[in-house]
């Protein structure tokens, strides 16, 4: 059984922060890598090849946004950042550069480990289920179907306009991941759409909740983050 | 630069106002009263209102030119033609220069003092501030240390249930001060450089959502009906600074209202403003704290050093400060029915001021 827990890479320099997290997750049933420093950390991420990381920015030699950017040269693994920076560029330049999500202190430990559950649970199933022959992408009782290109919300279907559904599909194939203005922009328009798509992109949100029953303060499929972008949740 | 330029036209509106009018004392001395000597003494206080009342020294300086050539021409001799030939003109007309440099000179100074005592005054209340945050600080933290020293000193002699009430302390005090650090940043967030917040356009359903989510997170017995409007509206702010307002808004009212059961947010938009309110059904503000409720938290802790905690939110003081930066305006009043209201507004152009 050893053998079959999810590795999880953790790098955070404060001794009680890391022993902290570290309980969390061995409790719950994930065996945990400790790395206290960018160096360390790349020769764990080599040696071991972790299911997961969570990774703090502020570590004492180099920037973490090194690590990610190291891991994301040659591999997926979901990284989770961990940061007490919390203005939304640090957020979004996280983000822009492929961390999948971003947890900012303080936090409590069933916020974490929530978000490391999606993590792990996205990476394996959703990624590749958009774009199979006949594939399905279900979220309580939100369903698409990629390709007859339709959109059901308990069995009744909701019609989208072109864009809508282009956006609605392009959240669900990454359900899980907050995805950044310009991210889902770029996906969308192109990337040579930038300047003032945000406001296109606002004007289609807005429709979608609407469409969607979105309530404010209630729970919905799309959760919204101000300044910084939109994840499916799942 | 429309600022700028309407600056000019005030200046020189001040300056041609002047003048004429003084103009026409000087005609009125003349040929209703026949006095003729202090003709002079009359564009000598006029170039001195000039200069005190615009801004560099070009006004005064051109209003004293102004104001020898027409004494120079109309009341002196030989009437209605140039002659400074007289020393006495020349005189006068070095006399006017001198006096509107030196009090173009001395009202800069002035007003260079006044905007240094305006951050000074600033400086001390973020001090205040500052002092009056360390000593709060320190409730909850002595309740954290001292728990967490408890618990782990007697671990064997501690029941269960115990444990747990102890451990809900901690969780308590910790919320709190998560909750007071947030509005600390807020502030440093405005203070930042002393440069303008930086406002993008915000769906104003989406902040909504924002707020609530976070709002319930922390309570999640406490209802609030919202009204907003149908269409989307762009409104231009700061966003996370605005979410922090609304959030500690509706706080206040779950901490203070007495006996309050319902809570409302309302957001009406119409062309050039938003309008946020947030109201309860308690038993409203007193009404000696009406006029200090946005900076209590300094009078507060001016009058008892050692208030009661739980009064002392800084919510309501950063509140103030964030939509100060925003360019709007917050208000607080009693409703007829009981329950107070909160209100700010915010403008819906995005105008860069230039000051």
């Amino acid at each position: 059984m050893m053998n079959n827990k999810y590795k999880i890479l953790l790098v955070e320099d404060d001794a009680n922060i890391s022993n902290l997290i570290a309980a969390m997750l061995e409790a719950t049933g994930y065996q945990v890598l400790l790395a206290e420093s960018c160096s360390m950390a790349k020769l764990l991420y080599s040696s071991y090849l972790p299911d997961l990381i969570i990774l703090d920015l502020g570590l004492p030699d180099k920037d973490g946004m090194e690590l990610l950017h190291f891991v994301r040269k040659s591999a997926l693994t979901p990284v989770i950042v961990l940061s007490a920076r919390t203005k939304e560029e640090d957020k979004v330049a996280a983000l822009d550069s492929g961390a999948n999500d971003y947890v900012t202190k303080p936090f409590g430990s069933a916020e974490l480990l929530a978000r490391v559950r999606t993590a792990l649970r996205n990476h394996r199933f959703s990624s590749e289920e958009g774009r199979l022959p006949g594939g399905r992408f279900t979220l309580r009782d939100l369903e698409i179907h990629y390709e007859a290109r339709q959109v059901f919300i308990q069995g009744q279907e909701i019609r989208l306009t072109q864009t809508e559904y282009n956006i609605v599909a392009f959240l669900s194939e990454n359900a899980g991941k907050m995805m950044t203005y310009s991210a889902i922009i770029k996906a969308i328009w192109g990337s040579g759409a930038y300047d003032g798509s945000i406001k296109k992109l606002q004007v289609n949100m807005a429709n979608i909740r609407k469409k969607f029953g979105a309530k404010p303060g209630e729970e919905n499929y799309i959760t919204n983050e101000l300044g910084v972008g939109y994840r499916m949740n799942g | 630069m429309k600022k700028i330029r309407s600056r000019y036209i005030k200046d020189i509106a001040i300056t041609v106002a002047i003048l004429c009018l003084s103009f026409m004392f000087s005609l009125l001395f003349q040929y209703v009263f026949d006095v003729r000597e202090h003709i002079t003494t009359v564009f000598v206080f006029a170039v001195f209102l000039i200069s005190f009342f615009t801004r560099g020294y070009i006004y005064g300086i051109i209003a004293s030119l102004i104001g020898v050539l027409a004494t120079n021409y109309a009341f002196t001799f030989p009437y209605f033609a140039f002659n400074f030939m007289i020393s006495a003109n020349l005189i006068s007309a070095i006399v006017m220069i001198v006096i509107s440099i030196f009090t173009s000179a001395l009202v800069t100074r002035l007003k260079r003092q006044e905007a240094i005592k305006a951050e000074s005054n600033q400086e001390s209340m973020r001090a205040n501030l500052l002092r009056a945050v360390s000593h709060d600080l320190r409730t909850p933290l002595t309740t954290i240390y001292a728990s967490s020293t408890t618990l782990l000193e007697n671990s064997t002699s501690l029941t269960e249930s115990r444990k747990c009430r102890i451990i809900e302390g901690i969780k308590e005090d910790s919320e709190w001060l998560i909750r007071m650090v947030e509005n600390l940043l807020s502030i440093t967030r405005i203070d930042n450089g002393r440069v303008r917040i930086i406002k993008t356009p915000t769906v104003l359903e989406e902040l909504v959502d924002s707020v609530i989510l976070k709002f319930k997170k922390r309570y999640p017995a406490q209802e609030v009906d919202i009204v907003i409007p149908e269409e989307m509206v762009l409104v231009p702010m700061d966003a996370i600074l605005i979410e922090q307002v609304l959030v500690n808004l509706l706080e206040n009212a779950v901490q203070h209202a007495h006996d309050m059961t319902k809570l409302w947010l309302r957001v009406l938009a119409s062309e050039d403003a938003v309008v946020f309110e947030v109201e309860d059904n308690g038993w409203g503000i007193e009404p000696k704290h009406l006029k200090h409720i946005f900076n209590g938290y300094l009078v507060q802790k001016e009058t008892s050093a050692d208030s009661q905690r739980k009064n002392a939110g800084i919510g309501l003081s950063v509140c103030a400060a964030i939509i100060k930066a925003h360019g709007g305006e917050i208000t607080a009043e009693n409703v007829k029915t009981g329950g107070a209201l909160f209100r700010f507004t915010l403008n819906m152009e995005d105008a860069d001021h230039d000051e």
